[in-house]
């Protein structure tokens, strides 16, 4: 059955690819179960299964976008996270380049300078109307408690200056006797 | 009534295709099967293995033609389903891989208990493959299938030939340790 030279577990028992331990290492469990003949009628149940298969699988899943020739044969050998992996990782690449372009645009387009600003003459309401000319209404207030006026204190007689500012006041004039 | 061209063309491209994955189902789906139990241990998921594959090379029968080696393409495809199914199925109780093995291994000329005794080392083995690191588990168990060379294990797992080599030494070297620890204990 083993007509492949290159087969790493045929190599000879000298052979530097690990220990030499032959039915110790468990490869004869292993040879065993690669040599189980596959169950019969196996390539038939299969046959009816790829007949039975819906048409939508048989003809794709209905993309809008086909991957390049090169890339679909390791797509189709390869899991359905490689696949989806490479197109999260093409959609992220599109983001970023819509996303990035339109940052750079942006960022390169100043705000031109302010022109010359011209002060327009407020427009007056075209509604028209009474102005109240500036007017301020006040409130009626309560008029309060009336409060009597202290009678007036007969003035009294200055002091007499005295010191320095004796000499330049004018002198009193002596009093009137009656 | 006139039929356009490029309809008839288009159906005989497309009944070409089928052929040509008919044949590949009688070709290979007993290596497929082959691969897919050596992971999964239980023949009627190694048997949807099979179908899920060829399932999915129908879906891709357009890139047939640029595909150099179909066994290796279809071993990878297979490789990849069971390997999912098997990641998905570490949340389920492990199937019993003892009566799975006496069911399935060759009984010519062996007692019912020489039987049970030689299931039980092969699920012994298959335990402690189950403990080695996956990336030489995986080199372990493509190598035992005598189709496949180091080239084409390099090719399954997409890696180099001599990753490949290493990967299969240390494989070993692990697999005698674990197996000599096990003795040790009994």
């Amino acid at each position: 059955m083993n007509s492949n030279p290159h087969n790493t577990m045929s190599s000879a028992p000298n052979s530097d690819s690990g220990r030499n331990c032959g039915l110790d290492c468990g490869e004869d469990t292993l040879r065993l179960i690669a040599g189980l003949p596959a169950p019969a009628g196996l390539e038939e149940r299969v046959h009816k299964a790829l007949r039975a298969a819906p048409r939508s699988l048989v003809l794709g899943s209905g993309r809008v976008l086909a991957w390049p020739g090169r890339f679909r044969a390791r797509i189709a050998s390869g899991t359905a996270l490689e696949s989806n992996w490479m197109r999260a990782a093409a959609a992220a690449a599109i983001v970023f380049v819509v996303v990035g372009g339109g940052w750079g645009v942006y960022s390169r387009v100043q705000p031109g300078p302010a022109g010359n600003v011209i002060v327009m003459p407020q427009l007056m309401p075209s509604s028209g109307g009474i102005k109240g000319a500036g007017a301020i209404r006040v409130p009626a207030t309560i008029p309060g408690p009336k409060v009597k006026q202290p009678a007036k204190k007969p003035a009294t007689p200055k002091k007499a200056a005295t010191g320095r500012h004796a000499a330049s006041a004018p002198a009193p004039q002596p009093a009137v006797s009656q | 009534m006139e039929i356009p061209t490029s309809a008839v063309n288009e159906e005989a491209r497309r009944h070409a295709e089928d052929a040509a994955v008919s044949a590949l189902v009688d070709q290979y789906a007993g290596a497929l099967y082959r691969v897919a139990f050596s992971v999964l241990r239980n023949s009627s998921d190694a048997e949807d293995a099979v179908q899920e594959a060829f399932l999915r090379v129908l879906r891709h029968r357009d890139t047939l033609a640029e595909v150099r080696d179909h066994r290796v393409w279809l071993i990878r495809i297979v490789w990849n389903i069971v390997l999912d199914r098997k990641r998905r199925a570490k949340t389920r109780p492990e199937t019993d891989d003892v009566s799975e093995l006496a069911r399935v291994l060759p009984s010519k000329g062996l007692s019912a208990e020489e039987l049970a005794a030689a299931a039980q080392h092969h699920a012994h083995v298959l335990a402690c493959v189950d403990r080695l690191p996956t990336k030489e588990r995986e080199v372990l168990l493509l190598s035992a299938f005598e189709e496949l060379s180091s080239v084409e294990i390099a090719a399954v797992l997409d890696i180099t030939e001599s990753s490949v080599r290493s990967r299969l030494f240390r494989a070993r070297n692990l697999m005698a340790e674990l197996l000599d620890h096990n003795r040790n204990l009994r």
